[in-house]
């Protein structure tokens, strides 16, 4: 089955290398986010002059810790490439079912866990490249994300597991979600209903302890409120505290159960949506 | 020969409620090419889908290889190649990608896979077009392409669905000359669906009509003619004045007469014993003979017998060209 699933994972792979400008719209929603979103809804920007330091330290308090808005947004920023990237990445699936090459597959001795693994690979492998390219975005504009001097190769791993992580349970149930659906309409009908509520309703933009309480529960359980949370320690702080680091950790430990569940969920989904007419 | 496949009582129900295959038997030997002809919608694509597992069976058993299609459907496919009517070919691979992904799907791999797709491109005339990306191709070339992605692993049946559909006539005839080498030099069975009379004519060992679900009729086409077909002579009179039907058809010899205007269609198993008769029998009634014209039995003639209706009314519906055009003007 492995050899199966990377054949058909290569195959999307080597198509998407071929076609360079298909990353660029995800680049630039990303570069939009950082450098426009980031600039006109710094909330540092509502202080008005003169009212002193302690304003500052208490938003930049309410911001983790966070030198810059835009330090805060990036991990935001990228679930958020993450989310959408990951739910319109289905449209090839798609289309490969329209244009009847998946039949193709169906019909040969292609374990159908291939068909649908292969997917969530590829899926997950562009969109993790896409989310370093808007880190390294983040980092080369001005006033961008400003690291710790403590920040090293480790902690960037440290929060790229949060992301993987993250990637992973999305890819999971938006790669099942193309194959059950028929037609490109129906995908995106039920994407746009899906990522914009994930989107606002965590903490990607501001703090969660802003939020009406209601919302704040809601944000609290949101798997990219968690993957935000692990990925924002490590890049305001670098080093972690101890308490820092069990925090981190409970977040990494609730996104492999996230990830698991919607495996389980998506393997089925797919067995389903693969089975005969 | 031996059976290589073995349809028994097969029916689809779709939702419950559209019947698209309903109980049909029938058997296919090896190294045979058996065609299903029949009208959009008459239900062969259902059929082959069932045949290569991407439907499910509502009702009946099918052996494809001697394999149980709806308990071993594993086994199934790794003994058929698919030929669908869809160009499924990746447009952003190159014809030697294509065939080496398929190739490495059906476990072919390394120096056997390349030999293999060498060969099978050149034995379809692609190999000066094999690095060049699928988009690039003609119509003509991707069926050919979609041909041999089926053969590499091997099989012992090949199904096609509609192979030549939206193709010219000459790109048509290039089709028939691959199939027929393919079936007579590697002794491939050959299931094959198709909406054109000519195609089943040439390259059919037998040929199954189905319509509305059923088999309608089955044979070989020189069987198929004899008992569906007889001589046909279409006598045109200069003026519609009289309906001469009636007239016609009591004459000794004519098993039907169908009339459009002034033009009569007599069908008779032996135009030559029956002629005289209608021409005299013509003349007596005052009528004048603007043309008379002789045909001797086609598959079209079985069809509109068997079906009740035109192949070429069928053709000229387009549902099916329209679909292929969109296809081969797709980009991924």
């Amino acid at each position: 089955m492995l050899d199966e699933t990377a054949a058909l994972t290569f195959r999307a792979l080597r198509k998407w290398v071929r076609n360079p400008a298909s990353i660029m719209p995800g680049l630039f929603t990303a570069m939009f986010y950082l450098a426009l979103f980031g600039s006109s809804f710094n909330p540092a920007n509502l202080i008005p002059p003169g009212a002193g330091s302690q304003a500052s330290s208490i938003l930049q308090a309410t911001f983790g810790g966070a030198p810059t808005y835009i330090t805060y947004l990036t991990s935001g920023v990228i679930c958020i490439i993450l989310v959408f990237n990951m739910a319109f990445g289905g449209i090839d699936l798609v289309l490969d079912r329209q244009l009847g090459y998946l039949n193709s597959l169906l019909t040969a001795p292609v374990p159908r866990a291939a068909i649908y693994l292969s997917g969530v690979v590829q899926n997950l492998v562009k969109v993790l490249i896409l989310a370093v390219l808007t880190f390294v975005v983040a980092l080369i504009i001005p006033n961008g994300l400003q690291l710790p001097s403590s920040f090293s190769v480790l902690d960037f791993f440290g929060v790229f597991v949060a992301f993987v992580l993250l990637g992973l349970g999305l890819s999971f149930v938006f790669t099942a979600l193309a194959l059950t659906v028929r037609t490109i309409d129906s995908l995106v009908a039920i994407v746009n209903f899906l990522t914009l509520p994930i989107m606002f309703m965590s903490n990607a933009f501001f703090p969660s302890s802003s939020f009406p309480g209601w919302l704040k529960a809601i944000a609290d359980v949101n798997p990219v409120t968690k993957a935000n949370e692990a990925a924002r320690l490590l890049i305001v702080n670098g080093s972690l505290s101890s308490s820092q680091a069990a925090t981190y950790g409970w977040d990494v430990a609730y996104l492999v159960v996230f990830a698991s569940l919607l495996g389980l969920l998506g393997y089925f989904a797919a067995r389903r949506a693969l089975r005969p007419e | 020969m031996a059976d290589i496949i073995h349809a028994d009582d097969l029916t689809k129900v779709y939702r419950g409620k559209v019947k698209a295959v309903d109980h049909i038997s029938f058997h296919v030997a090896e190294g045979e090419i058996f065609g299903f002809l029949g009208p959009n919608g008459a239900g062969k694509t259902t059929t082959i889908k069932m045949l290569n597992t991407l439907a499910s069976i509502t009702e009946g058993r099918a052996t494809v290889a001697g394999h149980d299609v709806a308990k071993d459907p594993g086994a199934v496919r790794k003994s058929i190649g698919v030929v669908p009517q869809e160009l499924t070919a990746d447009d952003e691979l190159s014809g030697t990608e294509n065939m080496m992904l398929m190739a490495r799907l059906h476990q072919v791999k390394g120096a056997t896979a390349r030999s293999k797709v060498e060969t099978l491109l050149r034995l379809v005339d692609l190999e000066d077009a094999a690095g060049r990306k699928v988009k690039t191709y003609s119509g003509g070339m991707r069926r050919r392409l979609q041909l041999v992605m089926g053969l590499l692993h091997e099989p012992n049946v090949l199904f096609l669905d509609e192979p030549t559909l939206g193709l010219d006539v000459q790109t048509r005839s290039k089709m028939w000359h691959y199939i027929k080498g393919l079936n007579k030099e590697r002794g491939l069975t050959v299931f094959m669906t198709t909406h054109y009379l000519d195609e089943a004519d040439s390259l059919c060992d037998r040929i199954a009509i189905m319509d509305h679900g059923t088999i309608k009729a089955s044979g070989t086409p020189a069987q198929l003619k004899e008992a569906h077909g007889g001589d046909i002579i279409t006598l045109t009179l200069a003026q519609d004045k009289e309906n001469l039907t009636g007239f016609l058809s009591g004459i000794e010899g004519v098993q039907g007469v169908t009339r459009d205007g002034k033009v009569y269609r007599i069908r008779l198993p032996k135009m030559e014993k029956a002629l005289p008769a209608i021409v005299a029998g013509v003349v007596q009634k005052e009528a004048e003979i603007e043309e008379i014209t002789f045909s001797k039995p086609t598959l079209d003639q079985v069809f509109l017998d068997v079906v009740g209706r035109s192949m070429r009314d069928e053709e000229t519906s387009g549902s099916d060209s329209a679909w292929e055009n969109i296809k081969m003007e797709r980009t991924r």
